[in-house]
């Protein structure tokens, strides 16, 4: 895994840890010696020569370290040309990262003198620059934002967006950007299909629907020698006969919204008091076979018994869930099917430690059962019919018989209205109207025309992109309104934000912070949290890492018995599922409670459930809902850094990975861009990814690196930040001990180690040597381990830490990649949060009461 | 509800599903020649293996018995136990040894898949991917067949950024989706108008040409008021309605062509990954029937994606000779055996296809030899390297071809896997003179 080698560069668009120096140098060392004249003749007197001095000899003609000379900068910033180097120069100044510190130092008063003439150049030049051409606004809708505008639009939700191809993403990037937001001829034809999917479901044809039902019911009183009954669902797959081996599923309509009704309840031995039940429905569904291709209908947490049966409802779309075909025999085609599944999702973390075989029952009952007597499927069902997604489009209205012309027009406007996000122009209108015309002779009656009309409204540029345009088409106010509900919900605005927007009074700051907050307040926000910090921390690599199950046994569900036993469950949600929901539950707490913007560093409460507070080993956590749980020193968890999802996202599966964890801290916490290997930088051997079962020293590897040259500029400043992780395994756990080199670690073998927690035994003795997590960090202290490394963090970075958490809440809310020129609005954001003690929530509202955001690139048609 | 006609959009029309037209049936070849107007046609296919192959070093230099590659060094190919099944085309293989796409070096092992069939920079200043060397051949050639490509795919769909499951691109930030399912690839290739008369189809095309006018109408209107650099940014969604009415407008021209009488005898449509054998078998049988038909002459094939580990693709060896991981294990454990017997299967799968195409006359020759055909690789090895790809060429033997031997590039001699991709390219009448980051033609395998 070390093939990839990575070198360094501070993050080039913006600068970092620059207001600390600046006011300590700038104002307690003011001098007027130190102050150099602006523009060219400061370059040539001052700035050059120290240069000259200090930089040259590996940023100027003769080396290029990192890519970057000096030699060339003229000293005219006016002219605008270069000004990102310029930036780069200045923060790498600022922070006294270079330079390099076994190198000859100068002054700070001479270093920030320089530091202050560039800066006051690159101001200005910032300021005359307002006339440059501004970035692109119009970006297609993400995936993620299409999926839920059209869950909104329509008031259902179907699963449209896995139709599409899938958005690109780029680590340590939000996604959201024009520059990642192409799009393509297959995608648009894609888009129609979707929005003829939906509105086929959305608009009903005339008349009562036949609705249809099914019922099922099971036996509490199977065989006394079986060792469940057949109402009984086990944490376990199940028996044939049972309610938890699923039941079939015959027929449905092809679309609408289906009713399953349970009557169930839960068998809960000594010191349980609760069991999660879930319903999924799909194809090919078995606990230990089959493919697995299937959607969830809902959970419930049951905590009735037995004697006090109750009824559950659940409510879902029966177009989501995947159909099995029916198979060709020798006497034709068998029907299709659906299986209906209930899961008894109990997990104390420790499931796979009875896998030994399937007689091993004594634990299967002390483990809470889920009782499933009945279940009854309704469908079409609708509160009202025709149902209320079908009326929202087509209104009851005098004109539809009086005039029908005028009713076309009046369904048009409203349903353009919302799926624009703005009213629609006249001429948008009548062009729509008349595609309506168009289609009518052929398609016959109103229902079956309007959705086809309807479809192309929903591959028109304006439902597809985010556009700012100008003549009045688009009103700066009903484009803030989408900006906001984009930004702290992933999707469309609702009613009060477009009337609000209509009224024009949105820009009001008093209104605007009220509906901030009402937004954040809503359960769509969840949404924004979980998307913004899957890409702002790069989560999406935990899904992908294959974890090794010598080593972590625990980790993965296996089968416990049949013809795929030992190997992973397939449906059914792992400690890797509730670490992805442990990161983005943190961060909307975070968000709830307006919690420092720090808190990412450490914080005295966690987002757990049970079976991932016993993979972590803290106790007193029971049941699958997650919560806060305070947390001790102990427990060496606050905070993200030790998140399973980023350790064992940045780890191989077997080893921890110093370097990807190092990457990541510089990345995603401190702001810096990290640059990948230049390409004929020489792989590093790859002992960690290929010697799971022996022991190494991951110092010596490291070593290694840096003795090569061509790694070792760039790693010396690298790994340092990832040795402290060393103390957490590739699971995620606490681990200050590991096997001594050169140790032969076993794999788990019955015979030998007869089950887990013999084998758990077996690893512990072959832990032997303290871990080594101990490194200096570049321009900083010795740190050894996480708890001081989070230490230093919070007491030399914070500022750093901030910043980048605002640049990122910008860039994600105003969909662009920060420039340059964004620097002074970004450090009059980092100055107010700080002067707030830095809390999440009042950084959100700054950020969206902030100009960056209410104007974020203002473009005009050209002339 | 009464079923009418408009039930079916386009893209049914286009995927089709249920019975043929009864129109009189020619010889695939025949309507084809008649159309294109020129000589044979000239097909070009690439097939994705993942995970990298196995090549252990071994004491005396040479190729291991069960090595992917058939010998270590430059020479003439003698196969070995891993390359035996090749024995029967083996006048018309190439192995390439030492070339890569610089590209790729930034992406890691699991993510150069993405880049193997269009070697673009996706980490540098290109930052998505690029066209794919089948789909630059299409856009040339495409329009003298029935469809300008075919991407298939074991695991489907497109994949994302470095995790893609489809080899071929259409441009930056285009994938185009691979097809997985046979039944549904037959259709589409073989009964694309369903269960309607060609009149019902030629009259829904021309209504969907009528709307996709007023769709280009109001995209001129909105477009005429935007700011310069959107302008710009929207161009895409302009050539991508621009591509629909093309494809509107060649799916009404091609239903004046008969379709192709296919001989399915043997074809297993409901082949699923429960039998890997049995199912890549069939996706390289409907791949060969469709190049016979002269359906389309430029086709992509990923077997198995770099990230196959969440589907049962992953889970092939496992099927196949009870393997005890997914996969991917063999790639970082390389068991000698597992390794060995995996390397035989897919040869096995691959060299079925290339006899399929060697045993069809065409012309004086026969399919292989207006074929060329590459295989391999963008991972060679468990070490998640993304170095040194493992690379087969096969056939074109009159394409300008010339067979027989492994051509290792070392240090000294080491150039861009693209320029192979260039000399590809304009064998299949596609006339390049560089492609991602080539510097000339690949002039070893050229005869």
């Amino acid at each position: 895994m070390f093939a990839s080698c990575l070198a360094l560069l501070p993050r080039l668009p913006l600068f970092r840890r620059a207001i600390l120096f600046f006011s300590v140098v700038g104002f307690l060392v003011p001098g007027q010696g130190t102050e150099i004249p602006a523009g060219l003749a400061g370059y040539a007197d001052h700035v050059k020569p120290f240069f000259e001095e200090h930089c040259f000899q590996c940023h100027g003609p003769e080396k290029s370290k990192g890519d970057i000379t000096l030699h060339s900068l003229d000293g005219d910033l006016l002219a605008g040309l270069e000004l990102e180097r310029w930036e780069l120069v200045l923060e790498v100044l600022k922070s006294g990262e270079m330079p390099p510190e076994d190198e000859l130092q100068p002054s700070d008063e001479r270093k920030s003198a320089v530091a202050k003439w560039i800066d006051a150049g690159l101001r200005e030049a910032i300021r005359s620059a307002s006339q440059v051409a501004p970035e692109p606004t119009a970006r297609r809708l993400t995936n993620f934002e299409y999926q839920n505008t059209m869950r909104d639009l329509f008031g259902f939700e179907l699963n449209l967006a896995e139709k599409l191809p899938e958005d690109p993403h780029k680590p340590y990037h939000f996604n959201n950007t024009a520059e990642f937001m192409l799009l393509g001829p297959d995608q648009v034809d894609r888009y129609l299909d979707n929005a003829r999917e939906a509105l086929a479901s959305a608009i009903v044809d005339p008349g009562e629907p036949q609705v249809v039902r099914q019922e099922w019911t099971f036996d509490p009183r199977g065989s006394i020698l079986a060792e469940s009954q057949p109402d009984e669902v086990g944490v376990y797959g199940t028996r044939r006969g049972t309610v938890g081996n699923g039941v079939v599923l015959k027929q449905w309509p092809e679309r609408g919204e289906y009713r399953i009704r349970i009557k169930a309840a839960a068998i809960l031995p000594l010191g349980h008091d609760q069991v999660p039940l879930r319903l999924v429905m799909g194809s090919h569904l078995r606990s230990d076979a089959g493919t697995g291709d299937y959607e969830p209908v809902g959970s419930v947490l049951l905590k009735n018994k037995v004697d006090d049966l109750q009824e559950f409802e659940f409510r879902g779309r029966i177009e989501n869930h995947p159909i099995q075909v029916g198979k060709v025999t020798d006497k034709g085609q068998l029907p299709s099917t659906r299986y209906l599944y209930a899961q008894n999702l109990f997990d104390n973390g420790r499931l796979n430690d009875h896998r030994r075989n399937h007689l091993d029952n004594d634990w299967k009952f002390d483990a809470p059962r889920v009782v499933v007597r009945s279940i009854e499927f309704e469908a079409p069902v609708a509160d009202t019919w025709p149902p209320h997604h079908h009326t929202r489009i087509l209104f009851d209205s005098p004109e539809r018989e009086s005039d029908p012309e005028e009713y076309v027009r009046l369904v048009l406007e409203r349903f353009m209205g919302r799926a624009f996000r703005r009213p629609p122009s006249a001429q948008e209108l009548e062009r729509f109207f008349r595609l309506y015309q168009m289609l009518e002779p052929e398609f016959g009656t109103l229902e079956a025309t309007m959705r086809e009309t309807l479809s192309m409204v929903l591959i028109a540029p304006q439902f597809l992109y985010h556009t700012v345009a100008g003549d009045g088409v688009t009103i700066a106010d009903y484009e803030l309104a989408s900006r906001l509900s984009y930004f702290l919900w992933g999707s469309m605005p609702d009613e009060e934000l477009l009337v609000l927007a209509g009224k024009g009074n949105l820009k009001n700051p008093a209104i605007l912070e009220k509906q901030v907050q009402r937004l954040l307040d809503d359960e769509r926000s969840a949404d924004f949290v979980e998307n913004f910090s899957l890409q702002w921390l790069s989560l999406e690599k935990a899904k992908a890492i294959n974890i090794n199950r010598d080593l972590f046994p625990r980790f993965l569900y296996t089968v416990p018995n049949g013809e795929r036993r030992g190997q992973e469950v397939l449906f059914r949600p792992t400690i890797r599922d509730y670490m992805l929901q442990e990161t983005s539950g943190f961060i909307a707490e975070l968000i709830r409670g307006n919690r420092p913007v720090l808190d990412i560093v450490d914080s005295d409460f966690g987002w757990l459930n049970e079976p991932l507070a016993a993979h972590y080993g803290v106790d007193g956590v029971k049941g699958i809902g997650f919560r806060r749980v305070p947390l001790e020193k102990e427990d060496r968890l606050g905070g993200l850094l030790t998140h399973g999802s980023i350790l064992v996202g940045n780890g191989t599966g077997s080893a921890p990975h110093p370097i990807y964890r190092a990457v990541w801290l510089r990345e995603a916490i401190l702001g810096d861009k990290v640059k990948p290997p230049p390409a004929e930088v020489p792989a590093l051997s790859d002992t960690t990814g290929e010697s799971a079962e022996t022991a190494v020293s991951i110092k010596d590897l490291l070593r290694q690196h840096r003795t090569q040259e061509g790694c070792n500029d760039c790693h010396v400043r690298l790994d340092p930040w990832g040795i402290p992780f060393e103390e957490y395994n590739a699971a995620g756990q606490f681990q200050p001990v590991v096997p001594g080199p050169g140790t032969r670690i076993p794999r788990f073998s019955e015979t030998v180690h007869r089950d887990l927690q013999g084998y758990e035994e077996a690893l512990e003795k072959l832990l032997t040597v303290p871990v080594e997590a101990s490194a200096r960090v570049p321009h900083g202290p010795e740190i050894d381990g996480v708890d001081e490394l989070k230490n230093y963090l919070l007491r030399d970075r914070a500022e750093d830490i901030v910043r980048n958490v605002t640049e990122r809440l910008v860039t994600y809310g105003i969909g662009r990649e920060l420039t340059y020129r964004d620097r002074y609005a970004i450090e009059a954001l980092v100055k107010e949060a700080q002067g707030r003690d830095a809390r999440w929530r009042d950084l959100v509202l700054s950020v969206c009461l902030s100009d960056l955001f209410l104007f974020p690139s203002p473009s005009t048609p050209d002339l | 509800m009464k079923m009418k006609s408009w039930h079916l959009n386009r893209r049914d029309v286009l995927r089709g599903g249920g019975l043929a037209l009864g129109l009189p049936f020619l010889n695939g070849m025949s309507w084809a020649k008649g159309l294109a107007g020129e000589g044979r046609p000239k097909r070009l296919v690439v097939s994705y293996i993942a995970y990298g192959i196995y090549d252990p070093k071994t004491a005396d230099g040479k190729a291991h018995e069960w090595s992917w590659y058939p010998r270590h060094d430059n020479g003439p190919i003698t196969l070995n136990r891993a390359s035996a099944p090749f024995e029967p085309v083996q006048d018309s293989l190439t192995y390439l040894r030492g070339l890569d796409h610089a590209g790729g070096y930034g992406l890691g092992g699991h993510s150069c898949g993405d880049v193997f069939a269009t070697g673009a920079d996706m980490t540098g200043p290109e930052k998505t991917n690029n066209i794919s060397v089948d789909q630059l051949a299409a856009k040339v050639n495409g329009h003298k067949t029935r469809y300008p490509s075919l991407v298939l795919g074991s695991e489907g769909g497109t994949g994302s950024y470095g995790m893609s499951k489809t080899l071929s691109h259409a441009g930056p930030g285009r994938p185009i989706p691979a097809l997985k399912r046979p039944q549904e690839i037959f259709n589409r290739l073989f009964q694309p108008y369903a269960n309607k008369t060609v009149g019902d189809v030629r009259s829904e095309l021309k209504r969907e040409a009528s709307v996709l006018d007023l769709m280009m109408e109001n995209y001129r209107s909105l477009h005429g008021k935007l700011g310069a650099e959107d302008r710009e940014k929207m161009d895409e969604y302009l050539e991508s309605v621009r591509a629909l009415e093309q494809r509107v407008e060649r799916t009404s021209r091609w239903t004046h062509e008969p379709l192709p009488e296919i001989d399915s005898e043997g074809l297993n449509l409901d082949a699923t990954y429960e039998d890997p054998t049995e199912y890549i078998r069939c996706m390289y049988d409907l791949l060969y029937l469709a190049l016979q038909t002269d359906s389309t002459r430029f086709a992509t094939f990923m077997t198995e994606s770099e990230h196959s580990t969440g589907n049962l693709v992953g889970n092939f060896a496992n099927k196949l000779f009870g393997y005890t991981g997914a996969t991917h294990d063999i790639a970082h454990k390389r068991p000698e055996e597992a390794s060995g017997l995996w390397e035989k299967w897919r040869a096995e799968q691959h060299s079925y296809f290339l006899q399929r195409l060697r045993d069809t006359p065409e012309g004086e020759g026969n399919m292989l030899d207006s074929t060329v055909v590459l295989w391999g690789s963008a991972h060679p090895h468990g070490s998640h390297s993304t170095r040194d790809y493992p690379i087969q060429v096969a056939g074109g033997n009159r394409l300008g071809f010339r067979h027989g031997h492994l051509h290792a590039f070392d240090e000294s001699r080491k150039v861009p896997l693209s320029n192979l991709f260039v000399s590809m390219l304009n064998a299949v009448d596609t006339p390049v003179e560089e492609f991602a980051d080539s510097t000339g033609e690949l002039t070893e395998i050229l005869g």
